[in-house]
């Protein structure tokens, strides 16, 4: 007996106790219930069941019924163009800005750290601060797009079918190029200086530099960034309720808004965790490539 | 160097950059000042014509944001806490080994820090409703985000650890000092900071949680300031200058304290696991 309380105290024991305690409640408060979620797409559930844990086995049905749904292939449409167009916007802009910043000059760090502000702020009053921006007969987006002549008549962002989806996609943009670019500028300062120095004295112009070595030399980096905003992308929630609410008719809607629409709004337990084992299987294949391409970090 | 004023053209540069991508920050106070009728003025003064902070006791008091912050304030707490105290002891254990266990236990975190609140949240509300947790929403709410933010705290303060000289503690071990001696007294105390810095993140992360909170606490009285702000927020929202007004209330203490700590911030997070 007191040997155990030793290995507690001096051993094994105390790793054993310290990493335990926190994997038990991972799995609690995580692995639970992301298994729970699987075993209900398959179940029938309603708001009379919706207090058993055994109800009747509905196989695939549930699936089938989410299919079946009128707006499926807008939603998958919806998802696909907030995802890449939000990755896309955060990466080029996030590695542009990532890559300014690397010059030499007074308050570099400083002015790149306030980047950062957007990151740290509540996702939904990021939304609300959008929607006021993005409003369409007051908005000042509008107003400074009219200015230098880029559109002529007024735009409504959050109303108009054809650019819903785009309003929470700029504002998501806003939200995560600040991540995109911190990320990308550890990548950036762990490139040898010396390298550069060579292929200038080599003749290389600044286009192929970056071709040939800042590119490959980041390949890891930018697997890890795109994985990393594949999923954060797809975490992406409180926008959507701040700025579109999925609508009009829902040409905003992506699939993780769409999930909870259906649980929380609809009371359709079973079509929102079905929904979203649906798109889980989109984040584990992100995960999948994002784990690989830290692997070197993992084994440290 | 032949060109000396390189260096002053591109912090002017930065300086624009800066000013471009903080503006919607900057048309939040902004509009929080405006009068009623300036906000639908067409087109847009950039300046308030006659700046007006009277809207910030008011909404102060009409949207009972002293309720909703004191429970952001409750909620962040809780989630901060839960994930120091589990999240400090596994990732230091994490940083200490290597085996194929280690690899294990990170694979299964990082894992677990890539599902969406949407997909957790439906399983969490019906277990919590079977477990009669949910008669405890603020309490259910702290559960849930502790679980989403550990993750991403384990994996940072990881490398905080690593950063630790294992000799040090070695020689801790050498004088006679037990493992949780050695732990407290010389392994917290140089990771100090990084564990600061982790911890600081988890709170302003959480201090503007919102899906679990909306989905799972019914009770105005319960709410975080997040979920009071949804309830005028929505595509036909109109009272623009009381949600700046709510929205500058709610965040300008995490902008402050982001603005003081920015240096360690983003040291911290650039040394660490982000690599």
């Amino acid at each position: 007996m007191s040997r155990f309380f030793n290995s507690l105290r001096d051993g094994v024991g105390f790793d054993l106790i310290l990493v335990g305690a926190a994997l038990l409640f991972l799995l609690a408060l995580a692995g639970l219930p992301l298994v729970y979620n699987v075993l209900m797409s398959f179940q029938q559930v309603d708001m009379f069941t919706l207090g058993t844990l055994i109800r009747p086995w509905a196989g695939f049905s549930n699936y089938v019924a989410v299919v079946q749904q009128p707006e499926f292939w807008l939603v998958t449409k919806n998802t696909l163009i907030f995802v890449f167009a939000s990755m896309g916007g955060q990466f080029i802009l996030g590695f542009a800005l990532a890559i300014f910043f690397a010059q030499k000059f007074p308050g570099a760090s400083t002015i790149r750290g306030l980047f950062l502000v957007s990151w740290v702020m509540p996702g939904l009053v990021v939304g609300a601060i959008w929607s006021w921006i993005l409003a369409g007969d007051f908005g000042v987006l509008n107003t400074v797009l009219k200015a230098v002549g880029l559109i002529d008549g007024t735009v409504f962002w959050k109303s108009d079918p054809a650019f819903s989806i785009w309003a929470v996609v700029i504002a998501n943009i806003w939200l995560g190029l600040a991540f995109n670019m911190l990320l990308l500028s550890v990548g950036l300062a762990a490139i040898p200086r010396d390298l550069y120095e060579a292929a200038e004295l080599d003749g290389a112009n600044a286009f192929q530099r970056f071709w040939t070595i800042t590119l490959p030399m980041m390949r890891s980096t930018i697997g890890a960034v795109l994985s990393l905003g594949l999923i954060g992308t797809l975490q992406q929630f409180d926008l959507f309720p701040a700025i579109t609410e999925g609508g009009p008719a829902n040409t905003s809607t992506v699939a993780g808004y769409w999930s909870w629409q259906m649980s929380f709004q609809l009371y359709d337990f079973a079509k929102g965790a079905t929904i979203s084992v649906m798109m889980f299987l989109l984040v584990l294949f992100a995960s999948i490539i994002y784990v690989r391409s830290t692997r070197h970090e993992v084994r440290g | 160097m032949t060109r000396p004023y390189v260096p002053w053209l591109l912090l002017a540069l930065a300086l624009v950059l800066a000013a471009f991508y903080l503006f919607p920050l900057y048309w939040m106070y902004v509009t929080s000042l405006k009068t009623g009728s300036e906000i639908f003025a067409n087109p847009p003064t950039f300046w308030p014509l006659a700046p007006d902070p009277s809207i910030y006791p008011a909404v102060w008091a009409r949207r009972t944001m002293a309720t909703f912050l004191g429970n952001s304030l409750f909620i962040a707490s809780g989630v901060t806490a839960i994930t120091v105290i589990f999240g400090t002891g596994c990732a230091y254990v994490l940083a200490r080994y290597r085996s194929v266990w280690v690899d294990v236990g990170l694979f299964l975190i990082l894992m677990l820090q890539v599902l969406p609140a949407s997909v957790m949240i439906t399983p969490l509300f019906v277990g919590f409703n079977q477990i009669g947790l949910l008669n405890f929403p603020r309490e259910a709410v702290i559960l849930a985000a502790a679980a989403k933010s550990m993750p991403f705290f384990v994996v940072l303060v990881r490398a905080t650890f690593m950063s630790v000289p294992r000799e040090l503690e070695e020689a801790a071990l050498v004088d006679g000092n037990s493992r949780i001696g050695a732990f407290f007294s010389i392994v917290l105390p140089l990771a100090r900071n990084g564990i600061l810095v982790c911890a600081i993140l988890t709170f302003m992360g959480s201090f503007g949680e919102y899906i679990y909170s909306k989905s799972i606490i019914q009770d105005p009285g319960l709410q975080p300031a997040s979920v009071g702000l949804s309830g005028f927020l929505g595509p036909n929202s109109s009272d623009w200058n009381s949600i700046m007004a709510y929205s500058a209330i709610y965040v300008t203490p995490i902008l402050a304290v982001f603005v003081l700590l920015q240096r360690r911030i983003v040291s911290g997070l650039t040394s660490g696991a982000l690599k």
